[in-house]
């Protein structure tokens, strides 16, 4: 009896040495359901063949920094060429390559309602720092009614940050 | 009979109401249109112009679709606002430049409403005269950090080009519209 309750204060004593000398971080998804976030380096977007206008192709690579940085999937998002980035371990880099662009037009969106919808489709590809493959998506945005043209980005951008989101990464 | 002209004067005077409100909102969206073209103003310096433009996107520090100035001063491409911090980056750091012209309607949401709000079509009439060219000129850059960033300005017509023989003068390689068409006519009277 008694050397049982000696060996069970063995091992409660155990627990709380290996508690308190392993890092906070291993123990972050038993204890709170919080996994090691990755961070991600979103690449330049590749015109892929396609004649997106340089504008557009900005305004993409711009919105896709801005809506990953709201969406807080990622513990940091850096940019294409980030000094920060090299040494990083949990590293994705986020390619996009464009699969297809119509260019539209505002007035005759505003003019017809039906016609001049400026649409988007591109394909993105989350790779490791060693080109291994962890996710691959094929994403559209576009505009039909009301907006700039420039708006087709945004609404893009916005869903891949959703697609991301809802994917689920392996841990880093 | 008091009641019976109540009802007509009611109708008469909703009826009046009515045509008051048509006649006003193609007259609100004609005057969004005017204070729209008053923007276009450029103001030239003694050395470079100084341009009206909208950041579009991009700007570090600077609201998206904030109004400002740009200009060059010596080497340093700056934009300013009359609120809010001054945006200054040397020419030294740009990549590149890209111009390029966009079909936009003018007068933004207001009239977007106003179109909407309009009678029997009305809205589609005024969106196809309601419309405006503008140049946009893209720059990319890269950071004290290494990491690369895209800025756009949108400028009335014509401005655009101002730009971008000011920064084509400074060094900073300029591609887009006119500079292609530009270039084109040069090898012609070359070849000639």
């Amino acid at each position: 009896m008694s050397s049982r309750r000696i060996s069970l204060t063995a091992v409660a004593i155990g627990v709380a040495l290996v508690q308190s000398v392993l890092p906070v971080p291993a123990l972050a998804g038993i204890n709170h359901g919080r996994v090691p976030q990755w961070r991600v380096e979103v690449n330049q977007i590749d015109s892929g063949g396609s004649s997106i206008a340089p504008e557009f192709r900005i305004a993409i690579y711009e919105n896709l920094v801005t809506e990953l940085t709201k969406s807080k999937q990622f513990s940091a998002v850096l940019r294409s060429g980030d000094r920060s980035a090299n040494g990083v371990s949990n590293l994705l880099i986020l390619k996009t390559t464009v699969e297809s662009y119509t260019p539209g037009s505002e007035t005759k969106r505003a003019v017809t309602t039906v016609t001049g919808a400026t649409k988007l489709k591109v394909r993105n590809q989350l790779c490791t720092k060693d080109g291994q493959l962890v996710l691959e998506r094929v994403v559209d945005g576009n505009v039909r009614f009301f907006g700039g043209n420039l708006r087709a980005t945004h609404n893009l951008a916005r869903n891949v940050a959703n697609a991301l989101k809802q994917a689920t990464l392996p841990d880093p | 009979m008091t009641r019976t002209k109540n009802m007509c004067y009611e109708r008469v005077s909703s009826n009046l109401l009515f045509r008051i409100l048509r006649c006003l909102v193609p007259a609100s969206c004609f005057a969004a249109s005017l204070i729209a073209h008053d923007f276009d103003q450029v103001r030239t310096a003694s050395s470079s112009p100084v341009l009206r433009a909208r950041a579009v996107l991009g700007l570090e520090g600077v609201a998206n679709n904030s109004m400002g100035e740009l200009s060059i001063q010596d080497d340093v491409f700056v934009y300013s606002r009359r609120e809010g911090p001054t945006v200054r980056m040397p020419l030294s750091e740009i990549q590149g430049a890209f111009l390029s012209q966009e079909d936009k309607q003018v007068g933004g949401m207001p009239m977007a409403l106003g179109r909407a709000a309009t009678p029997y079509g009305g809205g589609r009439v005024i969106g196809l005269f309601a419309h405006k060219k503008y140049d946009f000129m893209t720059l990319e850059y890269f950071d004290s950090n290494g990491g690369f960033h895209g800025t756009i300005y949108q400028l009335s017509k014509g401005q655009g080009q101002v730009l971008a023989d000011e920064l084509g003068a400074k060094g900073v390689h300029v591609s887009g519209l006119e500079m292609a068409s530009a270039k084109q006519r040069l090898e012609t009277n070359n070849v000639k």
